[in-house]
């Protein structure tokens, strides 16, 4: 069955490397500015948290879009929660003995978990797709990231003390968890099919990104270090740009869009 | 706490469940999520363009965790930050939830439908303004069902885990069991209504999947109505069953009360789990018997 992709390599406009680069270096910034800003301006500007997380999904959901296109199929949703379930193990050990260096940590330990589970699914299991070594660790890596700038976005800080008080024993982490993992899985699985765009599984990203970008404002409500309207506010203005631009690229994409109407024609007649 | 009060409130809990497994039955099958989903989305493929939502989310445990996260997440705020009254958290967080429900789905649509060009399927937007409510709908229904039965454990049973967490498992658990249970009803019979009942699925079938309605063409909300007589319920009763189950063993003998009770109670988890393998089995044997295996002479009488 061709659902699962076309089983080769996926064709795009924009180079992995140059998603790796936003992805990486704008969520790792983004994460320290927020954390900086809070510190010397005040918890408004929380919200430079969850932009970094979605330059770590849009990434994630980059890698996850490569690697699934080699045919997983129902293997798409199970990878997005293999991207969290081993950047939430990152993310504590590396928030809990890194300090001011936390979020590198994570994201260093995260990017050689990655590199393990992808040695073992290509060597031991022998899934042989060729680039699975490295989205493993792409995937981990920006998992990692959707983790800690979900958390930074909820508290203000990613000092381990206030995370673990905040946002894993209220039991927010389930939230974060299953908001980041679906918005990294969501976009190739939402757009799915022999004719994937590139661009628009991207914008599908963002605007998942932007979901949880809300859901962070909500949940930094009941917290003192972090502002809530901010991050709301503009969560639902990187929502509305990028579900548009999501609807031009499908109107751009489609064979079709029509209001209502019966079946094409052609196969009619041939019944 | 009172043994009765802790039964009352089990009961409470069970008709919560049942309420929410239905709604995620039904819910799952207006978009055709999960299983029967493969089909949906093969049908275009193999020249059968079709007028079915392809809601394809994830699968249905993660799609509903995300639901009863984002739902139960709002409602801790709400009470925890603004002191607003449960049952006023509860329906806003299922509010919230529903209408992030809603993104999901349409984007999933008109993603995958766009994807579909060669095979010439379009889009047709009163698919989204019909089916996406109705999704909405159902989604809030199991959200706030899975935040009561959730709230109830926390604040009456005492359960150490905070509501979020609480909620994200039981929305993992109900997806779960919708896709194991309810699906069988849409994905084996509705989808192919058309073959011979119990021939299995041939190749050649595939993707040929029944596009017609009794009047006009078929849709989502048409598979959810039939699902609606047998495949929902059960479903519901299903995850009732679990969640009352599962409850009752501690409420009836309370590991708290002492450690020979505590052990009592897993004796009776593992009893009751081997009752419904023998029950399972007696009406597996008993079906087999009364229906056979298919025949390919026998004439059908349907």
């Amino acid at each position: 069955m061709s659902a699962g992709g076309s089983g080769g390599g996926a064709a795009q406009a924009i180079p992995q490397n140059k998603l790796i680069a936003f992805g990486a270096a704008g969520g790792l910034i983004a994460i320290y500015l927020s954390y900086f800003m809070v510190q010397f301006a005040g918890p408004a500007f929380s919200f430079i948290g969850a932009l970094g997380a979605i330059c770590a999904i849009v990434w994630g959901a980059a890698a996850v879009r490569r690697v699934a296109s080699y045919g997983l199929g129902t293997g798409v949703p199970s990878i997005g929660m293999l991207a969290l379930g081993m950047g939430v193990v990152a993310t504590m050990f590396g928030l809990a003995v890194g300090g001011i260096a936390g979020p590198i940590v994570a994201f260093v330990t995260a990017m050689v978990i990655g590199l393990v589970i992808g040695a073992l699914a290509n060597r031991i299991i022998g899934m042989g797709i060729p680039i699975m070594e490295q989205s493993m660790t792409e995937i981990a890596g920006a998992g990692t990231l959707a983790i800690v700038g979900l958390s930074t976005a909820m508290t203000g800080t990613f000092m381990f003390d206030v995370v673990l008080t905040e946002v894993i024993s209220t039991g927010y982490i389930a939230l974060i968890f299953i908001a980041g993992g679906i918005a990294i899985l969501h976009p190739f699985n939402a757009n799915l099919g022999p004719d994937e765009k590139q661009d628009r599984t991207l914008s599908t990203a963002f605007e998942k990104g932007a979901i949880a970008m809300i859901m962070a404002g909500i949940v930094s409500a009941v917290s003192a270090g972090a502002s809530a309207a901010p991050t709301i506010v503009i969560g639902l203005a990187i929502w509305y740009v990028s579900f548009s631009q999501y609807n031009k690229y499908v109107v751009r994409d489609a064979y079709d869009v029509v209001g209502t109407g019966l079946l094409p024609k052609e196969e009619e007649e041939s019944e | 706490m009172e043994p009765l009060i802790g039964m009352g409130v089990l009961a409470l809990m069970g008709a919560a469940a049942t309420i929410a497994g239905a709604s995620e039955d039904l819910e799952s099958d207006v978009g055709s999520q999960s299983n029967p989903n493969s089909q949906v989305q093969l049908a275009p493929q193999m020249m059968y363009p079709h007028r079915i939502f392809n809601k394809a989310i994830s699968g249905e445990p993660p799609s509903n965790a995300l639901m009863a996260a984002v739902g139960g997440a709002s409602a801790s705020v709400l009470m925890g930050a603004y002191s607003m009254s449960v049952v006023f958290a509860i329906a806003v967080g299922a509010l919230i939830a529903a209408g992030i429900h809603g993104t999901y789905a349409t984007t999933a649509y008109l993603g995958r439908s766009a994807s579909q060009k060669r095979f010439r399927q379009p889009i047709y937007l009163d698919m989204v303004r019909s089916h996406v409510p109705v999704m909405m709908g159902f989604a809030y229904i199991t959200t706030f069902c899975i935040l009561v039965v959730s709230y109830l454990m926390t604040s009456v049973l005492g359960h150490p885990f905070p509501l979020t967490l609480l909620a994200f498992i039981w929305g993992i658990t109900v997806g779960a069991i919708g896709s194991s249970t309810g699906d069988v009803h849409y994905g084996a019979e509705r989808e192919f209504q058309n073959v011979e009942f119990g021939s299995g699925l041939n190749a050649a079938n595939s993707g040929n999947i029944v596009r017609k309605a009794e009047c006009g063409l078929r849709n989502g909300i048409d598979n959810s109505w039939f699902c609606a007589k047998f495949g929902g319920p059960a479903t519901g009763l299903a995850f009732g069953m679990t969640v009352f189950l599962s409850g009752w063993i501690t409420t009836i003998f309370d590991p708290s009360l002492g450690a020979n009770i505590g052990w009592l109670s897993i004796v009776v988890g593992l009893a009751i789990i081997l009752i419904l393998i023998l029950w399972n089995r007696r009406l597996e044997v008993f079906a087999r018997n009364q229906y056979g295996p298919y025949k390919e002479d026998e004439e059908v009488t349907a």
